[in-house]
């Protein structure tokens, strides 16, 4: 440790301390042209203790049934969107562990998610990992037939089940919720409503996002050897930029990125780009910010300008040159939208297993689930979220592409490939990370205050939950 | 299989995002207009032989409404459970704006 560090540290509180003589988050942000929304000016860090995490629930089988009985059955979780399931019939299979769920709209503004199983001898309804579309749901066993809206159609030769009754035989319901285009569901009827379970914080931030006027324009999943929270965590900070991705650090406030906290189920960072990283001070012009800055959308830029003028940032320019090509090459309209949301990387946790990227540059929605009885495995979706084109047709999301896990995600189809690198890169590094915890002579991870803060608040709610037998 | 197109259905039936089906002799045949061009399959299900023709088509490919398999337009191959097996796929062209499929 610096000196200076030592220092600042040694007069600050615990969790007070920040990356020394490098402008704020949102100093930087407070010098752009087109200025950002209170969502984006605000702070909401709270110091959690620095007691090291314990590495059972990243290694123990018992650990990930504990999750399943009791995290899973009573959280929210983003099963699709809304997108995925325009008109009444269209269904969507969502599966989390063993269980199995067809989420499928019954009326113009209506979602149920029914429990995937036959109530007389247990066969699928559906198929996992498909969708479609259904006037009734036949099972292809014995042909038993349920209504769109779970009621019993049908049960082959009733003359043989008179013990069956009607009103006791509809399809089992998980709760159902829509927000800004998702659906999500919750097994446990006696949860929170999902606004409550977010919060008033985080819903105003999601509303300002219109992210119900945004379709699936990439959809990419692959399997990740490795527990699905290490996995989620490989993306909670931009401490590890320096040194995991070495190419983006050139053009990211990396050490000086904005970590927040908003109640149980939400948390976020900011990172900006388009300014040099603080491990980098002195060794990099302006110029050549601007010329490494690589963004997860670059096919926008090609061909532009990039020759900085006498005293103009590298952020700046790349605002401006973002804001205009984006406008084209996506057909939306981005006069309202101030720099940072161009620019930045804000990403935000929302409990259990999804992460919503609310700017523009970086679009995406991550999703993360366990592999049933596999704990060490992970199924990580991203999917690319672009503006509906300005002449209101919404084009159909885009199907998804199931990598291997040999395979690099710069050969799945339509995906810019420097994001594709980072993703490599930030994947490349969870096998010997779940091996090492597999390895340890210590008994649990030890996290930094602040940069790490989204970490521990997130496994203080899985300890949360798992604890809680209720 | 003979080499003959058989005239199918007027082009205007089958606007892009329209499909139609009919029977070519004792042959029911399904004809999809899609982004990707025209297509010509079995109007019936390989997994229980149930008709495909309520199907929700999207990206080239139709899910069977009844148990929920997907098949490629293009291939005629199964993409999702039930189904194992593939469905027919015809040639398909137009001449004097009408369809026309060769079984």
């Amino acid at each position: 440790m610096s000196e200076q560090a030592l220092d600042n540290a040694s007069n600050l509180a615990p969790g007070q301390a920040r990356c020394p003589n490098e402008p704020t988050t949102q100093e930087i942000i407070a010098r752009d042209k087109v200025g950002a929304p209170t969502w984006v000016r605000s702070e909401s860090y709270a110091y959690m203790g620095s007691d090291d995490v314990t590495i059972d629930r990243y290694v123990d089988p018992a650990y990930a049934q504990k999750e399943f009985d009791r995290l899973w059955t009573r959280t929210w979780q983003f099963a699709c969107r809304e997108e995925h399931i325009p008109e009444v019939g269209d269904y969507y299979v969502y599966d989390i562990g063993r269980n199995s769920f067809i989420v499928t709209r019954t009326a113009e503004n209506e979602v149920k998610a029914f429990y995937n199983a036959c109530l007389h001898r247990g066969t699928k309804l559906r198929a996992s990992n498909t969708e479609g579309c259904a006037s009734e749901f036949t099972c292809p066993f014995h042909g038993w037939t349920w209504n769109l809206d779970g009621s019993l159609q049908k049960a082959t030769c009733d003359w043989d089940f008179p013990h069956v009754k009607e009103d006791e035989f509809g399809l089992p319901e998980a709760k159902v919720e829509l927000l800004a285009g998702f659906v999500f569901i919750n097994m446990d009827h006696d949860a929170p409503p999902l606004a409550e379970y977010l919060g008033d914080d985080f819903l105003g931030h999601l509303k300002s996002w219109k992210m119900e006027n945004r379709y699936i324009v990439g959809h990419v999943a692959k399997v990740i050897p490795a527990n699905w929270k290490l996995t989620m965590e490989a993306f909670m900070e931009a401490y590890h930029v320096i040194e995991t991705h070495p190419q983006v650090a050139v053009s990211n406030a990396d050490a000086n990125s904005q970590y927040d906290t908003y109640g149980e189920h939400v948390n976020r960072f900011i990172s900006s780009l388009g300014v040099l990283s603080p491990h980098l001070r002195g060794q990099y012009t302006e110029q050549d910010v601007l010329d490494q800055f690589t963004v997860g959308d670059s096919s926008v830029l090609s061909g532009a300008d990039r020759q900085l003028k006498e005293g103009e940032t590298a952020r700046q320019r790349m605002a401006d040159m973002m804001r205009e090509m984006f406008e084209k090459a996506t057909n939306s309209d981005l006069s309202g939208v101030s720099d940072s949301e161009l620019l930045d990387c804000f990403s935000y946790t929302v409990f259990p297993n999804t992460f919503l990227f609310a700017g523009i540059s970086l679009p995406m929605v991550y999703r993360f689930r366990p592999v049933a009885n596999d704990h060490r495995k992970c199924l990580y979706e991203v999917f690319f979220l672009r503006p509906v084109p300005k002449d209101g047709n919404r084009p159909e999301p885009a199907e998804c592409v199931m990598l291997e896990e040999h395979q690099s995600f710069k050969e799945a189809e339509g995906m810019d490939p420097g994001f594709g690198e980072i993703l490599d890169q930030d994947t490349e590094n969870l096998l010997l990370q779940q091996e090492g915890l597999e390895a340890t002579a210590k008994p649990g991870i030890t996290l930094g205050n602040y940069q790490e803060i989204r970490v521990r608040h997130f496994e203080a709610t899985v300890d949360k939950y798992v604890a809680d037998n209720a | 299989m003979s080499s003959e197109f058989t005239r199918f259905c007027p082009l205007a039936d089958v606007p892009v995002g329209g499909k139609k089906a009919a029977k070519i002799n004792d042959t029911w045949v399904m004809v999809c207009n899609t982004n990707d061009g025209l297509f010509a399959v079995s109007a019936i299900c390989s997994h229980q032989d149930k008709p495909l023709f309520n199907g929700r088509v999207r990206n080239c490919k139709v899910t069977c409404p009844v148990h929920g398999a997907r098949f490629d337009l293009k291939t005629g191959e199964p993409l999702d459970l039930p189904a194992t097996k593939p469905i027919a796929t015809y040639e398909v062209r137009v001449v004097d704006d009408w369809v026309e499929v060769c079984l």
